[in-house]
């Protein structure tokens, strides 16, 4: 309770505190998601063939969770200043849904079916397909959260 | 302001910005674009600066993203003069948006500049045996210029001089 207060404190009464979590919230899940993506994108032999999946994914793994740990952080700032217009909000919870499952997903199937040798093309295929679209889903949540009251 | 009036007063635009869905769906778009391909340009500038990607060369990067940047970058274009032209009594006058142009504009410059002397110039760079300053320049640029890019994008909403 106390450190939610601070939080909100610092962002209600700092004119500039709550834009700059939501910057760092876009920059966050730009390089976070972005960097999925580009691993997704190979599953899907769409790009950087000369390379492996499990390559990628040892390369942007670390961008991935340093990304994700600021969206995490800034994003979790920008629910406690206002807890309540968050709770009542239609949305909103279904985005933490998705978010949860994105996470789960992201570091148990995708990860495991990334990091193999040589992986059936379909199972590459639809797994990467459905990180896609969890990940964007979690995105159209966010602005949804903005706009559906 | 009547430029910017007869802009939003276009049937669709002002059909398209009254509507409870298409909007939001249209910035979610903006956004997802962002995500995307946000992740190319943070990598390729990541290449560049040799800081990941070893095994791939620069020419994989730049040459292997290209096509995905240009059709990202086309949907974000779309996608965000829509949403501009549908406000447009409401962005005319506002700061940010403008600033926001002009880091449009400057990343048209650097592509101009950087172009011909590091991204068409990538097999050059992979047998320099150390990355050459110019293309460190580059990089350090775009990833300047793409942060000032979303940041004003997200202080578009904050300005608080449009009373309509």
């Amino acid at each position: 309770m106390l450190l939610q207060n601070a939080i909100a404190d610092a962002l209600n009464n700092t004119e500039w505190a709550f834009p700059l979590a939501e910057c760092i919230h876009i920059g966050g899940f730009a390089v976070g998601i972005g960097s999925i993506a580009l691993v997704d994108f190979r599953m899907l032999n769409l790009g950087l063939r000369h390379e492996t999946a499990a390559r990628i994914l040892r390369y942007t793994e670390p961008w991935t969770l340093i990304a994700l740990v600021f969206v995490l952080f800034s994003g979790a700032a920008l629910f406690l200043s206002q807890t309540n217009i968050y709770l009542m909000n239609l949305i909103f919870p279904l985005k933490m849904y998705v978010l949860l499952a994105a996470l789960i997903y992201n570091f148990t199937v995708h990860r495991k079916v990334a990091a193999m040798e040589n992986p059936p093309p379909v199972l590459s295929k639809v797994v990467a397909i459905v990180s896609l679209l969890l990940w964007v889903s979690v995105v159209f949540g966010g602005i949804f959260t903005g706009f559906l009251e | 302001m009547n430029i910017a009036h007869s802009i939003q007063s276009i049937d669709f635009l002002t059909a398209f910005s009254e509507s409870v869905l298409a909007y939001p769906i249209v910035l979610s778009t903006h956004l997802t674009c962002i995500a995307l391909f946000g992740g190319m340009i943070l990598m390729t500038n990541l290449r560049l600066l040799g800081l990941t990607f070893k095994s791939l060369t620069i020419t994989e990067m730049v040459t292997g993203f290209r096509p995905w940047k240009r059709a990202g970058g086309t949907v974000m274009i779309a996608t965000g003069m829509l949403l501009a032209a549908s406000e447009a009594e409401k962005y005319a006058p506002n700061p940010y948006f403008w600033t926001k142009m002009i880091v449009l504009g400057l990343i048209g410059v650097h592509a101009l500049i950087f172009r011909p002397i590091v991204y068409n110039q990538t097999e050059e760079l992979d047998r320099s045996p150390t990355i050459p300053t110019r293309a460190r320049v580059a990089a350090l640029l775009s990833l300047a210029l793409w942060i000032a890019m979303f940041t004003m994008g997200r202080l578009i909403a904050y300005w608080e001089g449009y009373e309509g």
